[in-house]
Parts: structure tokens; sequence; C-alpha cells
């Protein structure tokens, strides 16, 4: 009787485990087949991986007038024409590549994916960074220090958590652009450098601090400003990884707010908008490259979090849970 | 606070006096930004969605109620409404419950709970405009999975057992993306697919908290079958847990925006089918530059977020503390 129980619940949840896992399954598996595998829907996970002629190749070199004149003595017998023939031929041949490496030098080449991915690093880094140099003197305050007005602040914060910033990103978009700052790197950091959940998050972590620790540092002679980022900060690390894997799953992955605020600057495309664009840019036929950019786009966060699993999850779990 | 034994009187009050001082330095920032990035633009919100605002417009005029009254009369804005809030209702409830019903089974595994863990959660560390297109792809009319997925059943009994099926055989696979009778579900799907794994991980972590002794005393009262457990014991325990799982889902749903631009660039999807409210206020507010009526909608985005958190926090006020 159990183990038939246990036998269903095992059918029931790799019947849902397999929905989750195909598209990955599909990405990963376009971004390694030829056009011709795609569209036939043939060849496997992997494909054949029989050689194909890369076409930007042949198109980027194509011979001209000069190169048949300058093959002319490798050729003694031929026409122009048939001496072009002969020199395409060669050029094809020497552009010939597999379909996985075509998709992933195409990906890279087609689009600055570097950039995007490097843009995507600036932004989630500097935005991660100014939440916690903001949320943690702040939530320090809130939890340690008595003073008036504590209560009405505290407050104020309770009150933004229910706020969503995308929800008012219309005023703040006006407000950037006002400013002139739509398309930079500002418009995309500066509307998250607060985070009132990491200030609530951080506060509820620092109620548990024992204040004995803090005395002691006082009677040390430490001002509370070193005191909130030495004594306070090592204390708080498992509450900052929790509040570091929101706020940079979120970040790298947020489509909605670049999308508002870079208008058209490529060079500043996060890894997101890149890949909207160059869906965009190409015609149906290239979907290899375009899968291969989507994999390479998501690949970093599930990686850290295949690797850091356990820490993830409780992390996700302490941070969610109010 | 700690009192220090020997210490005078008058230090704790002297203390006390710089404490606040310091305090507000280290609140400043932060409540200068809080003020600057979250209340200052709702406030603006509110204003300028009486008005016909646009940037670089010459002049401003007061419109009064007219955008909140074009919202509730004309039809591309009911579409919105009923677009989004046929999303919401959709997609909660079948993502808190599928994240439940996984949390649970995963739970009374002997063996594998990390594995479905793992793959369950995938999509929610994903990059979902980046899913949006492999989803596409896999929904390609002709060359996509899914189609050549069900014609595999065309000719077989199966088809006989499912007319939809058949249908589809005899007439042509769904369009899926391109058709207004299956385009909003689609989006529907992937919003579920993409969030029950954070769901779930919500309430395994909620299941952590259910004492194992009150199963035991359920048992001796006699509730022996799995349900009854369920009903009597691990759903009460599970209370907090599924008020913010729902409202946490409620918001996020309200929030949809990847999925609707990545499938539908041209806006909306077919017959402005899943014309989504985050949709509406991308498309009037910075595309086309109507920021009044772009406000509006935000105006009314930010009323029934609050209404759904406030809900929330009066259901589970009695078992959080916040000081």
């Amino acid at each position: 009787m159990k183990r038939i129980s246990e036998f269903f619940k095992h059918a029931l949840l790799l019947v849902g485990a397999l929905i989750v896992i195909v598209p990955f399954y599909q990405m990963v598996s376009y971004s390694l087949k030829s056009p011709a595998e795609i569209e036939r829907g043939i060849g496997g996970f992997m494909g054949a991986q029989e050689l194909m002629v890369d076409e930007r190749c042949v198109g980027s070199s194509m011979p001209d007038r000069a190169d048949v004149e300058a093959a002319r003595g490798d050729y003694p017998n031929l026409t122009d024409t048939d001496i072009l023939g002969a020199l395409v031929e060669k050029l094809r041949a020497s552009c010939m590549v597999r379909p996985a490496v075509f998709n992933y030098t195409s990906a890279f080449k087609e689009a600055p994916l570097m950039r995007y991915l490097l843009n995507g690093m600036i932004v989630t880094g500097s935005i991660f960074l100014l939440q916690v140099i903001v949320a943690l003197p702040a939530a320090y305050a809130l939890s340690k220090l008595k003073f008036w007005g504590r209560e009405t602040v505290f407050g104020l914060v309770l009150f933004c958590l229910l706020i969503p910033v995308h929800a008012i990103a219309l005023p703040l978009y006006i407000g950037l652009a006002k400013l002139g700052l739509i398309n930079t790197y500002a418009a995309l950091v500066v509307p998250w450098t607060i985070s009132v959940f990491g200030i609530f998050l951080m506060r509820q972590f620092f109620m548990t601090v024992p204040d004995e620790l803090i005395d002691a540092a006082r009677m040390d002679g430490m001002g509370e400003l070193s005191i909130v980022w030495r004594v306070m900060l090592p204390t708080a690390v498992p509450a900052l990884l929790a509040f570091a894997i929101f706020s940079v799953v979120a970040h790298w992955n947020d489509y909605f707010w670049p999308r508002m605020v870079i208008t058209g600057d490529r060079s500043l495309f996060t890894p997101p908008l890149g890949l909207r664009e160059f869906k965009a840019d190409i015609d149906g036929s290239l979907y290899g490259p375009m899968m291969a950019t989507a994999t390479v786009i998501v690949t970093p966060l599930i990686v850290a979090f295949l690797l850091a699993q356990r820490r993830f999850i409780e992390g996700i779990t302490l941070s969610g849970m109010k | 606070m700690a009192v220090l034994g020997t210490s005078p009187r008058d230090i704790p009050r002297r203390r006390a006096r710089s404490q606040r001082g310091t305090a507000w330095l280290l609140i400043a920032p932060a409540l200068t930004l809080m003020v600057l990035i979250l209340l200052v633009p709702i406030l603006s919100a509110l204003v300028l969605s009486f008005t016909d605002y646009s940037l670089a417009a010459p002049e401003v005029k007061w419109v009064g109620f007219d955008n909140y009254e074009k919202i509730f009369t004309r039809s591309s804005y009911e579409k919105m409404l009923w677009a989004t809030f046929t999303y919401v209702v959709v997609v909660v409830p079948i993502s808190v419950g599928l994240g439940l019903g996984a949390a649970l089974l995963i739970n009374s595994l002997a063996r594998g709970k990390e594995i479905y863990k793992t793959i369950y959660f995938l999509p929610v560390m994903a990059t979902l405009l980046a899913m949006a297109i492999v989803w596409e792809l896999m929904l390609h009319p002709t060359i996509g999975t899914v189609n050549r997925t069900l014609q595999m059943g065309c000719g077989t009994v199966i088809e006989r057992l499912w007319p939809w099926l058949g249908d589809g055989c005899a007439n042509g696979m769904p369009l899926w993306l391109g058709d207004k009778d299956y385009a909003l579900w689609v989006i529907c799907f992937l919003g579920i697919w993409q969030g029950f794994g954070f769901n779930m991980v919500l309430y395994l972590a909620g299941l952590t908290g259910v004492p194992r002794d009150l199963y035991n005393a359920a048992e001796m009262d006699g509730a022996r079958s799995g349900w009854e457990r369920f009903r009597l014991v691990t759903w009460p325990a599970l209370g907090p847990t599924t008020v913010f799982v729902v409202t946490i889902t409620c918001i996020r749903a309200f929030q949809v925006f990847d999925t609707v631009e990545a499938l539908f660039p041209q806006g909306g999807g077919p017959s402005k089918s899943a014309y989504m409210m985050m949709y509406a206020i991308y498309e009037k507010g910075i595309k086309q530059n109507l920021i009044g009526i772009g406000s509006a909608i935000t105006m009314l985005f930010l009323i029934f977020v609050m209404i759904i958190t406030i809900i929330q926090r009066r259901l589970t006020e009695r078992k959080v503390h916040y000081s």
C-alpha cells in the first residue's frame, strides 16, 4: 500500500517535472542544432553536428574583381566567371562550421552579448551595493537606537512595503526624463537604491542581535557608524545573503524597467533587453543563435542556484516569510 | 537596553541625546530616498491622472475625472480590466494550489525530495523573457514542439477519445498565440509555469513549522485518513503561509508584463485579448506619451494592490508582531 502510494506520488511529480523542464531542454537543444534540424524537428538533443556553411562568413568576404585578378594565375584556363565561382566555392568550404559553434559564436558576434552581460553585472551589482549602504544603517537605527519619531519612520517603511516600484514606473520615468537621465546607467539603478523590503528584513534580523554586543562595542569607543559596518554587518551575513538573492535575481531578470528607460542605446542594454532586441532583429530561421543567447543569459543564475541550492531556498524562505 | 552597573546616572541620558542625532543621521538617506522615489511619485501620479499631461507638451490641461471615465467606458480598457482580472483569477488559485500540492507531495516522499525541489524551482530563477521566447518557439504552429506532439495523437485512438484533438487533426492545430481564444490562456499558463515553484518553497518552509505532535493528537482523536489530517492539522497550521503566498502571488499577477510584451510585440495580443494593465501603462505612458491616462491606470493598479495587501495585513495581524 505504502509503496503504491509512493509510486503514484512520483508519477505525478514526474509529469510536473517534465512540463517544467521541457522548455529548458528545448532551449539548450535548439541552441546546438542547425536551422534545418530545428525546422524539421529532427536530430535528437544534440543534432547531427554536421558541418554547415556560415552564410555570414561567406557574405563578409565575398571575392571581388581584385581577388579574381589575383587568382588568375592559379586558374590559367578559366574565364573570369568560372574563377569567381571557384573562389566562392573555396570560400564556402572555408566557412564550414559545426551548428553548435555557429549558434554560440553568432550569439556573441551578432549582438554584443558580452556587453549585455557586463551591463547586467554592473547594474545588479551597483543596485545591491547601494541598497545595502542605504538600508543597513536605517535598519540598525530602527532596531537598536531609541529616538523620537522611530515608530513613525517604521510605520512609513511598512506603508512603503505596499508600493510595488513597477507600479509607479510612470512618474519615476517622468522624473528621470526631466533630469535628463533616460538612457543612462543611473536610470537603471537609481529607482532601486531604496529597498524598503531590505530595511524591513534587516531590521527584523537586527532585533535578534543581543544589545550586549552593541554595548560592548560602545565601551570600546566605537561610533555608531562603525558599529553598523564593523559589528552589525558581519552578524547580518545570512540575512544579507538572502536579500542578495532576492535583489540579484529580480534585477538580473527584470525586463520591464530597462525597457522603459533604455530606449535605443544598445551599449546600455541589460541581458533581457539584448535578447529582446536580438529577437526583433533576426528573421525566423535563426532560432539557433537566439536560443544560444537565451541559454547564455539564463545560465549564470541557474548555475549559481544549482551550486548553492540549499542556501538559495533557505534565503528565499528567510526573506520571504515576514 | 543593558544597564551598565557602575556608570553614573547621566551617562545613559547623554547617550540617549547623542543617539537621537546619530539615529536620524543613519536614517536620513533611506528616508530621503523613500520620499523621493516612492511617495512623491505616487502623489504626482495622482495629480497627473487628472490632467492630459505629456512630456514636451507646451501646456497641461486639468481634465478632472475624464481619464478615469475613459478607463471604465472605452472598450479597449474594458478589455484590459477583463484580461487582467482573468489572469489574476486564473493564475493565483492554480499557482497557489500547485505550489501547495507540490510541497505536500514532496514533503511526504521517502526519497527524491531534492531533485523535485530543484526542478520546480528552475523557472523561478530563469529570466522570464528568455523562457517566454522559448515557449513562443515551442508553440510555433508548424515547427513547434507542442503541435508536433499533439499531431502524433492524430490517427490513433486518442483522437476519438478526445474530441478537441480530433478537431485539431481535421482542421489544423491551434495557432496558440495568434488566436484570441487561446492567447490569454497561454499567458496564464506561462505565469503558472513560471511562478508556482516559488510558492512551493514557501509552503515547504511553512510545513517544517507544523508541530509533529499535532498529528499524533489528531490521530488519537480519530483522524485516520490523510485527508482528515490535512484538514484538521496541516491546513490550519499553514494559514499564515497561505495568506502570504496568496498576497504576493496576487501582486505579482497584477504586474504581468514580460510575457505579454515578448509574445505580442504589437500590443495586447489578438484583438487585445491579453491586454494587461502593466502593458497598458507602458503603452499609453511611454510609447504613446499619454501620461494622463497612463497615470490613471497606475492609480487604479495601486489601489488594487493596496486593497490586497491591507486584507493580508488584517488577516495576519494576530499572527505577526513587528516589534
